[in-house]
């Protein structure tokens, strides 16, 4: 049974000459979900949102939205609206005429359309500006008159191409409150574009990953936090340590791996593992624990500081290990503090092995993960 | 592929216009080149009897030369003075308002006739003028100076006087969107004003500068009718001496040198743009 | 620059400001003077009395030829001109958004347009309408010759303008649901629009000050710019100055007229 704002996305391709900007996606958002769509510059996913919106037109495969398929449907037309990077306001309308805009162009009378819109803004508590020109306003305040120009149509889906991008961090983190809020208010389909980690697992019910165009996975926040798909996926969400291994051993569900400089690393197994195969799996970063020493015994690593960064309610600790990738440990303040490191201090870290997932996809790149 | 279509078909009028009063009518110049002429009218024929008596008369080398000239001492003189003004403005004048005031200022005449602005200053240089008299009376000369019209000077003079704007508007537009913290990045690096200006200023004006130069040159080539008067007769351009066989209905003979002419010119414009790609530069 | 320098170099630029201005408006302001030249005095300095004798002068002797003639001519074909490169150059502008086949040729062919000297540009269209039997008129092949110098100036212009427009303006306005001839009449032209009257007012002032492309190809009609060069080698009196303080006038005011619309849009887009 199709839900309102179903969203279904059947082998979706989109190419610019010999560059696939978007391979051949498949996946189902609910309708009345929030999804966040994640990835670096260039994984396609703004390109994916303006197919979807209507603004770019598939090479081949189809989009259905609630059912119908809008695949060669005009934008406009097929029931979802864009709100804008850059909120594109007219700048030679005031706020009022702004949000009429769509209105307009339904054909509704002046009187009626502006007093809809009047409505509207002050849904985003913005009626004391209304006859203001948009270059009189502040971003966040632009940001709120593009989303009631963009919700005035009552459409079934609401696309946000990075809405908070510009926006500086406070405000950031307030409008993303709202946001939260609105979508629940309304219970309309919200897709939101981001390059931020820590905003798609705020915000979203289903968090997609992308890379080079496809999806790397399309999970939960949580599910993907816990159980990241590949060693991408588990970078580029951050919050992870990502290990390098040598099968040894099989034994049932678990396996045995032997690391650089004869680390040892037991982990259960969720997809088989041949004996003599790489293998990689991540370990988050806040369950690992720190003592001063220089070898390792089993699900541990031993390294020297190569940094420490306090970040208030934690301490982010890094260590120089025979991993040839970085290996960061977030330890609590209360922890650090009663033991601090320093800079070249040789310390073991070491974790348990049900806080560990194997990475059973095989997307090994970086990404262009924002650091945090 | 549809969206470039529609592109075509918005540019298809002036395309179309183009083609029609400015390119049929080169060609149609390039052609008449090469048409005879026998006294009464000329005919269409291919002939390069007229190419001949353009390039075997020493009067059109004086000619062009005397042209050249022109345009050398006015480019040099509308540089320095565009320049030195657009400087001012840019980065003397602080308030944005009060630089767009002056130079709209600069521009008023502009919007006025040519022809008036030419003649105006023949009661100011004459043997009885204004500045004469002035001069006279302060004592710092006896007799009235007659280089003054009717003269190179005077010829130079009045282009300078309604072409400096099109050097001084390029420019301008060119050294406002010059980045201020570039300048401030090399006075941090320890430059003189005068290394800021040489290494800096200059370089990032170059489109405006560019641009200027095409105007001045083309536009001090092509002309006929100021060189004559303030000349008083006495000194002619090519376009001058084009006009004269025209005058007469020496048309094949004008239009060769005409295709000699614009081949300098077009020759003088490309490399300009060899040297500064306009076009990009435009798209900022 | 050091605050001692600065007031310096500032000084002196400032003073070269001034003469170049004063340099500029010179011989507009003799022309000026010399308008309200006395009956009797003649086309140099020194005044004979101020009067409005030459300005009447103009009106009433028939020393000046068809003046209301070629006036009524030069506005008529000015405001032809005008129209014409605002809507060409408006689409134009639009079309050279993209890279499209042909946009690099007919560039240049602007540019050539620009740097071909007018009174070749007359030659060639007299010349082709000659071979072709037509007979040059003011309003066709006149208007063509003037429209070859507006139309690269209006296409400069709409680069200028175009460049700094924002396309996702007209995407959102397609996403609200509106249709390409609605995104151009409600979003793209009230944005371009004091673009638009910029060129306008070059359209306007280029085509009725237009002198060497005119010569071969307004015809038997003269438009004023012609009819005054005329003037200038058989009249010896101020009253030529009087047109000059006329023209001027006109010229000023439609330039008010201009900078008023484009003020008046800016402020209500504030």
């Amino acid at each position: 049974m199709t839900k309102q704002g179903e969203i279904l996305l059947d082998k979706v391709t989109r190419k610019f000459g010999n560059l696939t900007a978007v391979n051949a996606v498949d996946q189902v958002i609910e309708g009345g979900s929030y999804c966040c769509m994640i990835g670096p510059s260039g994984c396609g996913k703004s390109t994916l949102l303006r197919m979807i919106a209507g603004h770019e037109v598939p090479s081949s495969g189809r989009i259905l939205i609630g059912g119908r398929d809008v695949t060669r449907v005009r934008t406009g037309e097929r029931g979802t609206a864009l709100m804008f990077q850059n909120y594109a306001l007219f700048p030679h309308l005031n706020l009022t005429d702004n949000v009429a805009f769509p209105l307009k162009i339904h054909g509704l009378s002046a009187a009626e359309r502006r007093e809809k819109a009047r409505e509207m803004l002050g849904r985003v508590q913005l009626s004391h500006l209304a006859d203001r020109m948009p270059s009189q306003l502040s971003g966040g305040q632009q940001q709120r008159v593009a989303l009631a120009r963009a919700l005035i149509t009552n459409p079934q889906v609401l696309l946000l191409d990075e809405p908070l991008s510009a926006l500086d961090e406070f405000l950031r983190l307030r409008m993303r409150v709202e946001l939260k809020r609105l979508q629940n208010d309304l219970g309309i389909t919200f897709i939101h574009v981001t390059h931020t980690q820590p905003e798609a697992i705020a915000l979203a019910d289903k968090v997609i990953v992308m890379d080079h165009g496809i999806i790397e996975q399309a999970a939960h926040p949580k599910e993907i936090y816990d159980h990241p798909h590949s060693p991408y996926v588990a970078r580029f969400m951050g919050g992870q340590n990502v290990v390098a291994g040598q099968v040894e051993a099989v034994a049932g569900d678990s396996a045995l791996l032997r690391g650089a400089e004869g680390g040892r690393f037991r982990l259960p197994l969720r997809a088989p593992a041949k004996q003599g195969a790489e293998m990689r799996f991540s370990v988050r970063r806040d369950k690992i624990s720190l003592s001063p020493g220089e070898t390792a015994g089993e699900n541990a690593l031993a390294g020297r500081v190569t940094n420490v960064e306090y970040q208030g309610t934690f301490v982010k600790v890094e260590l120089a290990t025979a991993q040839r990738e970085e290996f960061v440990v977030y330890l609590s303040d209360r922890l650090f503090f009663a033991r601090p490191f320093d800079f070249g201090d040789a310390l073991v870290a070491s974790w348990a092995p049900e806080d560990v997932c194997q990475l059973i996809g095989g997307n090994n790149s970086a990404g262009d993960a924002l650091a945090h | 592929m549809n969206r470039n279509r529609a592109a075509q078909v918005l540019a298809t009028p002036m395309a179309a216009l183009l083609i029609a009063f400015a390119g049929a009518p080169l060609v149609m110049v390039v052609a008449l080149s090469f048409w005879s002429f026998d006294g009464l009218e000329y005919h269409p024929d291919f002939t390069l009897a007229n190419y001949v008596e353009v390039f075997s008369s020493a009067v059109t080398w004086t000619i062009f030369l005397n042209t050249v000239k022109y345009a050398a001492i006015t480019w040099v003189l509308t540089l320095l003075i565009g320049f030195t003004v657009a400087y001012y403005l840019v980065f003397h004048v602080r308030v944005l308002k009060v630089q767009i005031g002056l130079f709209l200022l600069c521009t008023i005449p502009f919007w006025t006739s040519t022809v008036i602005r030419m003649i105006g200053w023949v009661p100011f240089l004459g043997k009885e003028g204004l500045f004469n008299n002035a001069l006279i009376a302060t004592g710092a000369i006896d007799r009235p100076l007659e280089f003054l019209l009717f003269s190179d000077f005077a010829v130079i003079l009045t282009y300078v006087n309604l072409f400096t704007l099109f050097m001084l508007a390029p420019i301008f537009n060119s050294m406002a969107k010059i980045d201020r913290n570039v300048v401030e990045a090399a006075l941090d690096a320890g430059a003189s004003p005068a290394q800021i200006l040489r290494d800096v200023i200059i370089p990032l004006s170059r489109t405006g500068i560019a641009l200027g130069s095409i105007f001045v040159l083309t536009l001090v080539m092509g002309d006929f009718f100021i060189v004559r008067v303030m000349s008083g007769g006495q000194s002619t351009s090519v376009v001058s001496a084009m006009k004269n066989n025209i005058d007469q209905l020496y048309y094949p003979q004008a239009a060769a040198m005409a295709v000699l002419l614009i081949a300098v010119v077009l020759i003088l414009v490309s490399v300009i743009l060899r040297v500064v790609d306009v076009r990009s530069e435009l798209a900022k | 620059m050091e605050t001692k320098s600065k007031s310096l170099s500032f000084w002196l630029l400032t003073a070269f400001f001034v003469l170049f201005v004063l340099f500029l408006y010179s011989p507009m302001i003799a022309v000026f003077i010399l308008s309200f030249q006395g009956p009797t005095g003649g086309m140099t300095f020194p005044l004979r009395g101020l009067s409005l004798h030459w300005f009447t002068d103009l009106f009433t002797s028939s020393r000046y030829g068809d003046l209301g003639g070629a006036f009524q001519r030069s506005i008529l074909l000015s405001l032809l001109a005008m129209l014409v490169t605002v809507v060409v150059s408006f689409f134009a502008g639009l079309g050279f958004r993209r890279r499209f086949w042909g946009s690099g040729a007919l560039f240049y062919l602007a540019i050539i347009a620009l740097v071909m000297p007018g009174i070749l540009t007359g030659l060639g269209i007299g010349t082709i309408f000659q071979t072709l039997g037509l007979r040059t008129n003011w309003l066709v092949s006149g208007l063509g010759a003037h429209l070859s110098w507006t139309l690269p100036f209006g296409l400069l212009i709409m680069f200028a303008v175009l460049n700094r427009f924002n396309g996702a303006w007209e995407e959102a306005a397609r996403d609200a649901g509106a249709r390409p001839v609605q995104v151009l009449g409600m979003v793209t032209l009230p944005i371009v629009f004091p673009g638009l009257i910029a060129v306008a007012l070059f359209g306007l002032t280029l085509s009725y000050d237009e002198y060497p492309r005119s010569l071969l190809t307004v015809g038997t009609r003269n438009t004023l710019p012609i009819h005054v060069a005329n003037l200038t080698a058989n009249v010896t009196t101020p009253a030529l100055y009087a047109i000059g303080t006329l023209t001027t006038f006109l010229s000023l005011i439609v330039i008010a007229g201009a900078f008023g619309t484009i003020s008046l849009a800016a402020r209500k887009r504030r």
